[in-house]
């Protein structure tokens, strides 16, 4: 997504999950109309608030929203919002409060960690549901199309609020609909609706820093989710009482699947090469990636070596804790050529850039495992068009997700003392073959312009 | 002919009598030959004579405190004197010597003109400098400024004198001369090789991709704190050298174990190395260029390393999930 101010290479995204926060109030109430009326009329005995709460503390943790999608009381939330529950089941637990005021515990069924949803179940029967909009599960939906998102914003009541239906978002490696309306934290997990009140979309993100840009997971997702967790209780009897299952197990599956999926696609759509000064480098022909340009050519004082790098980082963060956000790759190309520094002045230059910088999603000592480095000459081919390289490979698995490691590849060319292309390529939450696969790929992409 | 010499603390002659006589006798008193204002000492304390065969034999004249060799607890009534051996009464050390004394050959005084050692110090300070000035150069890649050169000199300067005026200041309080000469060139010495080092194992880390070298740089820059210290040692005193040698060694072990431990320590709060990634010119390479497949295998034995780290983080209690597991 590529809707940052100029300049800001990586563009955040917040999630609307309202912990602990006392922001200021969100947005005021837009202007009412007939439709928002009737659908919000319809909407309080199946919109609701889900809470995490602290065991043994008895107290809210953090709020989201979530929306009744059958009459027997699955509901879908995001998976944001119950992270904790599905990670720590035995520090926290869910309750929910409906915009009826009925409120009661409720238990996490299943998740979809790359899209971000959850199902819950609650004790309700016979309640009326929210039905998935068919035009918006087979994409049929014109942009324009005036939307209503339904919510809880930071905890202060239910709201809902107008905004329209923009499409895809592109360079998305998840699928995403953006909806340009005013999200808040706590509405996470809410439905938007169409004007008759069918769901095409389950509120998710906000772009920070952008003016009514927000995100929402596509309604067929949900649907897919519904259709498992029905699977599920149709083969194993409905036991309200019995404990939330072991979903920690799940998190790590559906990690591991969806990070095969991704760089099974990084692989498979290859890398084409770009000429950055007399070299020729690699990089990826993915459509997912942002890619920015920078230069210290303006730099004060004036700089004694020049640097031009590429940068190109895939959107493809993935919430996975509050503190564990992972999966983005990204390929670095800097060309540097000195001006007036000697070789070994320049080799100093050449150490800043190449640092291995191995960067997690999250807090090193809970998530992470020492960093393991690899560092030597490695020469790709005989041919003059291959330069001999100085290769750093670092890699740390992951403590919890078997078979999930972080692995930064830097190479740095050795066939000239006063110019050298640094190239680094970072893959979060990688297999360690599919690392290697793409690392000699990524080494064997680096070459000499004719 | 009988010389009394009364030694200091150190064993060093506070002063020196001749007696023409047989007989000597020694005490606190004023009847004595010799007088000593040792409380410890009895008034008539000892007496030195020659037995019938002619031997120099100090004997004790019935003092409270006795009188003992240097050196030993065990209280002796008489003492065959041998020159050499102190002989301790009360807290005074003494000495007995005939005049037939065999004394050390005369020592050859350094010619005059030998510029030797002052051109070894002059060599020292300007490799340490060098050096110094070298690196600073080697990483100085934004705009030029003097005052980047200039402040490690002088900081350089001034802990080599600081450091050779603290042992010299040893050195005149215990042996009674500062040799500040010869700690000078010690301690030129030891910064030299810890500054070279330093830049041997960059060299090391990138031409020969040996990265323990500039990793384990402490511990080679410890062994030479080490060796200095004990330089320094034997120039403030050549007595009980194993002594000294064992107390530096000792010292050295506890420094590099602590700073093991503070790195380790480290690693595991952090998860990364604190030294960095070295790059050099690429002329520097010394090892020949790895194949890529030679070298994604010794990739691929770092994967056994990281599934070995896993298994221990999550069999450790403390782990942060491990109740879901």
């Amino acid at each position: 997504m590529s809707f940052s101010v100029a300049g800001a290479a990586r563009a955040l995204r917040s999630l609307l999950l309202a912990g602990a926060i006392a922001g200021g109030l969100g947005h005021a109430a837009q202007a009412q109309s007939s439709a928002a009326e009737t659908i919000y009329a319809s909407a309080p005995p199946r919109l609701l608030q889900v809470r995490t709460l602290v065991v043994d503390a008895g107290r809210q943790i953090s709020n989201g929203s979530g929306f009744l999608v059958t009459a027997d009381g699955l509901a879908i939330t995001n998976y944001h919002v119950v992270a904790q529950v599905a990670l720590e089941p035995k520090t926290y637990r869910l309750e929910y409060v409906a915009a009826d005021g009925s409120q009661g515990a409720a238990t996490l069924l299943d998740v979809d960690l790359p899209d971000d949803l959850a199902i819950i179940r609650i004790d309700k029967h016979d309640a009326p549901f929210f039905t998935f909009d068919e035009r918006a599960m087979s994409g049929e939906l014109p942009k324009g199309e005036r939307l209503y998102s339904m919510g809880n914003p930071l905890d202060l009541g239910f709201t809902i609020v107008e905004g329209t239906y923009n499409g895809l978002v592109e360079h998305s490696y998840n699928e995403r609909l953006h909806f340009t309306g005013a999200l808040n934290p706590g509405m996470s997990g809410g439905p938007a609706v169409t004007a008759d009140g069918r769901v095409v979309g389950v509120n998710v993100a906000t772009r920070r820093g952008g003016q009514l840009i927000s995100f929402l997971v596509p309604a067929r997702f949900a649907s897919a989710l519904l259709d498992r967790a029905r699977g599920q209780s149709a083969a194993a009897p409905v036991d309200q009482a019995a404990a939330a299952p072991d979903l920690h197990e799940a998190v790590a599956h559906q990690l591991t699947e969806w990070r095969s999926a991704l760089y099974g696609a990084l692989e498979k759509d290859g890398f084409r090469a770009t000429a950055l000064g007399p070299y020729r480098a690699p990089e990826t022909q993915a459509q997912w990636f942002n890619c920015w340009a920078s230069t210290n050519a303006s730099a004060t004082p004036a700089p004694r070596a020049s640097i031009n790098s590429t940068s190109c980082t895939s959107d493809t963060g993935l919430f996975v804790a509050a503190d564990l956000n992972t999966g983005t790759v990204q390929i670095t190309h800097s060309y540097a050529k000195t001006i007036d520094l000697n070789q070994f002045q320049f080799a100093t230059v050449l150490t800043q850039l190449s640092q291995p910088r191995l960067v997690g999603g999250g807090p090193f000592r809970k998530w992470y495992t020492r960093e393991r480095c690899q560092e030597d000459f490695v020469s790709v081919a005989a041919t003059p068009d291959h330069p001999p390289l100085r290769v750093i490979w670092c890699a740390q698995a992951y403590r919890e997700f078997e078979g999930l490691y972080d692995v930064a590849l830097i190479a740095v060319t050795q066939d000239h003392n006063d110019e050298a292309l640094v190239s680094r390529l970072s893959m979060q939450a990688v297999g360690y073959d599919d690392a290697m696969t793409l690392g000699r790929r990524f080494l064997e992409g680096l070459q000499v312009s004719k | 002919m009988i010389w009394v010499e009364i030694l200091s603390r150190h064993r060093d002659i506070a002063s020196r009598f001749r007696f023409p006589g047989p007989e000597v006798s020694i005490g606190r008193g004023y009847d004595n030959d010799v007088i000593i204002d040792d409380p410890y000492v009895a008034a008539r304390h000892l007496r030195v004579f020659r037995d019938d065969e002619g031997r120099l034999v100090a004997e004790d004249l019935g003092s409270a405190n006795g009188t003992f060799l240097d050196g030993s607890n065990k209280r002796l009534p008489r003492i065959l004197v041998d020159g050499r051996h102190p002989i301790r009464i009360g807290q005074t050390f003494l000495r007995f010597r005939e005049p037939g004394h065999a004394v050390e050959p005369e020592r050859v005084a350094p010619q005059r003109g030998d510029i030797l050692p002052a051109a070894a110090a002059v060599a020292l300070v300007a490799g340490v400098l060098g050096l110094e000035l070298l690196s600073v150069w080697f990483s100085q890649i934004a705009e030029p400024r003097a005052l980047n050169y200039l402040t490690p000199i002088l900081w350089t300067c001034v802990a080599i004198l600081v450091w050779v005026g603290m042992w010299a200041l040893l050195s005149r309080i215990f042996s009674g001369r500062s040799h500040f000469f010869r700690n000078l060139l010690i301690a030129l010495s030891g910064a030299f090789a810890v500054s070279f080092y330093s830049e041997l194992a960059k060299y090391l880390a990138f031409g020969w991709t040996f990265a323990l070298a500039s990793s384990y740089e402490y511990v080679a820059i410890w062994i030479v704190v080490a060796a200095v210290c004990f330089l320094h040692l034997r120039e403030v005193g050549p007595s009980r050298l194993w002594l000294k040698g064992t107390v530096v060694t000792a010292l050295l072990v506890v420094a590099v174990a602590v700073q093991t431990l503070q790195r380790s320590e480290a690693l595991s709060d952090s998860g990364r190395q604190i030294t960095l990634h070295i790059l050099m010119p690429p002329s520097l390479r010394a090892v020949p260029y790895r194949s890529e497949a030679d070298f994604f295998a010794r990739v691929e034995n770092l994967k056994a390393t990281l599934d070995g780290d896993r298994a221990q983080a999550r069999s450790s209690p403390r782990s942060p999930l491990s109740q879901a597991q």
